[in-house]
């Protein structure tokens, strides 16, 4: 641990007036898993596309295992594996040739991992490419990926097209990379699947890394959720220090608090309170505030945050 | 939708041919006008062939080549015709199977269209390439047609050009037929491509002067010979031609409509054995894609290598009768049978670098479609991966040059021509420079523009082929000349191969191959 198993130093991409990514600056550890979130459009497979020296950056220079990006590509490869969203893959050749040409050019192959994977992710390795459905393509490019068992995994919004069955599988089978010590760069933007494996998360905005850290971490920097019910009429939440996002519904309020709770407790003693209920916010709140939308589609009063 | 993309895409290619087909005709013409001039050359030259039972069976028969019209009809309607199916098939399958395929027919129909919409609208699309091919045709065709030594009505030359483009259009209809009844495109075209094959067999078998001329009328092939354009027209015979592809298109639309999207009439083979022979690396991998490819190719040109072995002595013969042709290839050594194979090699050395264009555009395909970024996201470098690819192309390259080479010995040895192995071996081998600097041109364009590759490659390709064909008739000028890739080539068997200007061909062709090399490594990978 400790080592770097990615680096960025202010990488840049630009197409044309677009900047389609801006000055990156991004550690990865050895050994860490990361999420990297965003909508589409954001940068999120620029970035990807990047680190895989598939296009060249306007600026800045990005390192997997301190071998550059752009220089150093060969060597690089031999240390990482990639799962892109959209996977278009020879129509003629059968699962297990795909495999087995994949294997071949990556050069190193744990067979027996091999077939666990095959049967895990329920494969018909002897059918044509062609005859595959969008979802068993990515399975299949899944388990081209897995079973090298690389140093570093990339992988670009991977189950897109997995039923939830599948979905598990992949789970279980980062859960087992991450004990070996492999380390994942997850590009989603399915947020449990997020929030579920990843260590530290990073949250891309037009290009811009705009949040980095754990989830507790974020979750700090964010506002939590506070419900209250009332015996009597409902106190005017909305003067209180840190508050925001005051929504009542009857007897109900619920709000925002950033940073300390005192002043709202003071308020709430002082009013009847008979429930309090707080909570954090969950990843998906934290990314949707990170976009200025609200959480609540009826909340229409002032939103301060 | 469909309508659009498909007319787009058709017309685009109808444009090209038509002036392919145009051009052909007209040089064809002019080039017979001008070799030819007096009566008793031309009858002369009509003793030579119209008699002449093998060479009838392979381009039809001879009608009044002792004229303009009737040599030019002869000697391009049957070419044509094949070209012109070729041509239709291809487009056909590429269009509807080929789309199919690729998932953007799924995307399109995901609108308001039905299944039997859409092909009804891409069969009008494909009308609309038909339309230009023979607009463009016809037009060269009347011009050239008014030229006092062509001298052919313009009622006359709109007629050659639909007898021109009547195969293209019911080849297109078969396309689109085995469309339907074929799970890829590859292997409609193999359908396709056998019902061509039938009715050139049919053809010839009664072309071959067996009595069984009535057979011509059971070949689609042969209904064009029918049409006999400018010497007898008989536009009757366009029943057959308009009735078949109505039916074919009838027959398409209602099989679009009856299955479903990405299926096929005929069950797809859809698991297999694993072959895993070739499948060592990125090379290894170009190779299984496109043997089907390249032993097309190679079949393609052993036939036609055959073809010309066969008729070599009696068309040298012809030639060596026309005092103009002689004087003009005496003076660079030769007459008879190397003469004529020295001109006709030129086609050889077309049909390679076709094959070399093809594969450039099959290697930007590869990027397009994104099926390079599983390679290149493994420990392959960018130039490895294009050197391999050059290579095996290469390699495929110089074994074409072989097969043409033997396979039109064995022809003309089989016919006691006396041309030596030795000489067609080296024949062959001169032809493969020039498919080898378009594949470095490709390569270029590759590396720099990667969006052009295709056009760029099949536009050097076609540019050379005409400016060497007109160049041959009208006299050009000589900087226009020298920018013909062909036009460097020497004209063996006619001559001695130029090694020399060979060399500088390949040389050529690596440094372009090598610039487009270190400007692919250099940058970004596109997409469509």
């Amino acid at each position: 641990m400790g080592a770097k198993a990615i680096s960025t130093e202010g990488l840049s991409k630009r197409y044309g007036n677009v900047h389609a990514l801006e000055s990156l600056d991004l550690e990865v550890a050895e050994g860490e898993v990361v999420g990297y979130l965003g909508p589409n459009g954001a940068g999120k497979t620029t970035t990807i596309r990047l680190l895989l020296g598939l296009i060249r950056p306007t600026a800045g220079r990005a390192e997997i295992f301190g071998l550059d990006c752009q220089h150093q590509v060969v060597k690089v490869h031999r240390h990482l594996a990639y799962v892109p969203g959209e996977t278009s893959l020879w129509p003629s050749l059968t699962g297990t040739e795909t495999l087995h040409l994949l294997g071949r050019v990556q050069g190193r192959v744990d067979e027996a991992y091999t077939q666990e994977l095959i049967r895990r992710f329920d494969l018909d390795v002897s059918k044509k490419v062609r005859a595959y459905s969008k979802g068993n393509r990515q399975k299949l490019i899944l388990v081209a990926a897995l079973m090298t068992r690389p140093d570093l995994l990339v992988l670009d919004e991977p189950t897109s097209g997995l039923d939830p069955l599948m979905e598990q599988a992949f789970r279980h089978c980062v859960h087992e990379a991450r004990e070996r010590g492999q380390t994942i760069f997850l590009s989603s933007h399915i947020l449990s699947e997020v929030e579920a494996l990843c260590d530290r998360i990073g949250i891309l905005r037009e290009g811009v890394l705009v949040e980095m850290g754990t989830l507790q971490e974020m979750r700090h920097l964010s506002a939590f959720t506070v419900e209250a019910t009332f015996d009597g009429p409902v106190p005017d939440l909305s003067r209180v220090p840190g508050v925001s996002s005051v929504e009542v519904v009857g007897h109900l309020v619920r709000c925002q608090v950033r940073g300390t709770v005192e002043p709202l407790l003071q308020v709430l003693a002082a009013s009847g309170v008979q429930q309090l209920l707080s909570r954090e916010p969950s990843l998906e709140e934290l990314f949707l505030a990170q976009y200025g939308v609200n959480v609540e589609p009826e909340d229409t009063s002032a939103n301060a945050g | 939708m469909v309508f659009r993309q498909t007319a787009r895409r058709t017309v685009r290619s109808g444009v090209l041919w038509g002036y392919v087909f145009g051009l052909y005709v007209a040089t064809q013409a002019l080039a017979y006008a001008s070799s030819y001039k007096t009566v008793a050359q031309r009858i002369g030259l009509a003793k030579e062939f119209g008699a002449n039972a093998g060479v009838s069976a392979l381009v039809g028969p001879a009608h009044d080549i002792q004229t303009v019209a009737g040599f030019t009809v002869w000697k391009c309607l049957a070419v044509l015709a094949v070209v012109g199916a070729v041509w239709g098939l291809l487009t056909g399958t590429r269009l509807l199977r080929g789309e199919e395929d690729s998932g953007r027919w799924e995307l399109l129909l995901a609108g308001q269209t039905t299944r039997r919409a859409a092909a009804a609208q891409a069969l009008v699309g494909l009308a609309c390439g038909v339309a230009v091919l023979w607009t463009i045709s016809a037009a060269i065709l009347v011009v050239v047609g008014r030229s006092s030594k062509v001298d052919v009505s313009a009622p006359g030359a709109l007629f050659l050009a639909v007898a021109i483009v009547a195969a293209a259009a019911m080849f297109l209809a078969v396309g689109t037929l085995a469309s339907q009844f074929a799970a890829t495109r590859r292997q409609a075209s193999a359908y396709g491509g056998a019902v061509l094959g039938v009715s050139y067999a049919l053809r010839m078998v009664a072309d071959s002067g067996t009595g069984l001329g009535w057979l011509r009328w059971t070949s689609p092939l042969g209904w064009v010979e029918e049409l006999q354009p400018l010497t007898a027209p008989h536009p009757l015979a366009l029943l057959p031609v308009v009735g078949l592809t109505a039916v074919l298109s009838f027959l398409t639309i209602c099989l679009a409509g009856e299955r479903d999207l990405g299926s096929s009439v005929i069950r797809d083979h859809t698991s297999s054995a694993p072959r895993t022979t070739l499948l060592f690396g990125p090379s290894g991998l170009d190779l299984r894609l496109a043997r089907a490819t390249f032993a097309g190719w190679g079949v393609g040109i052993a036939a036609y290598g055959l073809v010309l072995g066969l008729v070599a002595k009696s068309a040298g013969s012809a030639i060596a009768s026309s005092t103009s042709l002689t004087r003009a290839l005496s003076r660079l050594g030769a007459i008879g049978t190397e003469a004529y194979l020295g001109v006709a090699f030129l086609l050889m050395a077309v049909l390679l670098a076709f094959v070399a264009s093809g594969q450039i555009s099959s290697a930007r395909a590869e990027e397009a479609e994104g099926r390079l970024d599983h390679l290149l996201v493994r420990p392959v470098s960018r130039s490895s991966w294009l050197v391999g690819r050059l290579g095996v192309v290469t390699v495929v390259l110089i074994l074409g040059g072989l097969v043409a080479g033997v396979s039109t010995w064995l022809g003309a040895a089989s016919q006691q021509s006396g041309v030596s192995f030795g000489t067609m071996l080296q024949a062959g081998l001169n032809v493969v420079p020039p498919a080898v600097c378009i594949l470095g041109i490709g390569a270029l364009v590759f590396g720099f523009w990667p969006r052009a590759s295709t056009v760029a490659t099949y536009g050097v390709l076609v540019w050379s082929f005409l400016v060497e064909l007109i160049g041959g008739v009208v006299g050009l000028n000589h900087w226009v000349l020298d920018a013909s890739l062909f036009h460097q080539m020497a004209a063996a068997p006619a001559v001695s191969p130029d090694w020399a200007s060979g060399g500088v061909l390949v040389a050529i062709g690596v440094v372009a191959a090598v610039a487009g090399g270190t400007a692919f490594s250099h940058r970004d990978l596109k997409g469509e």
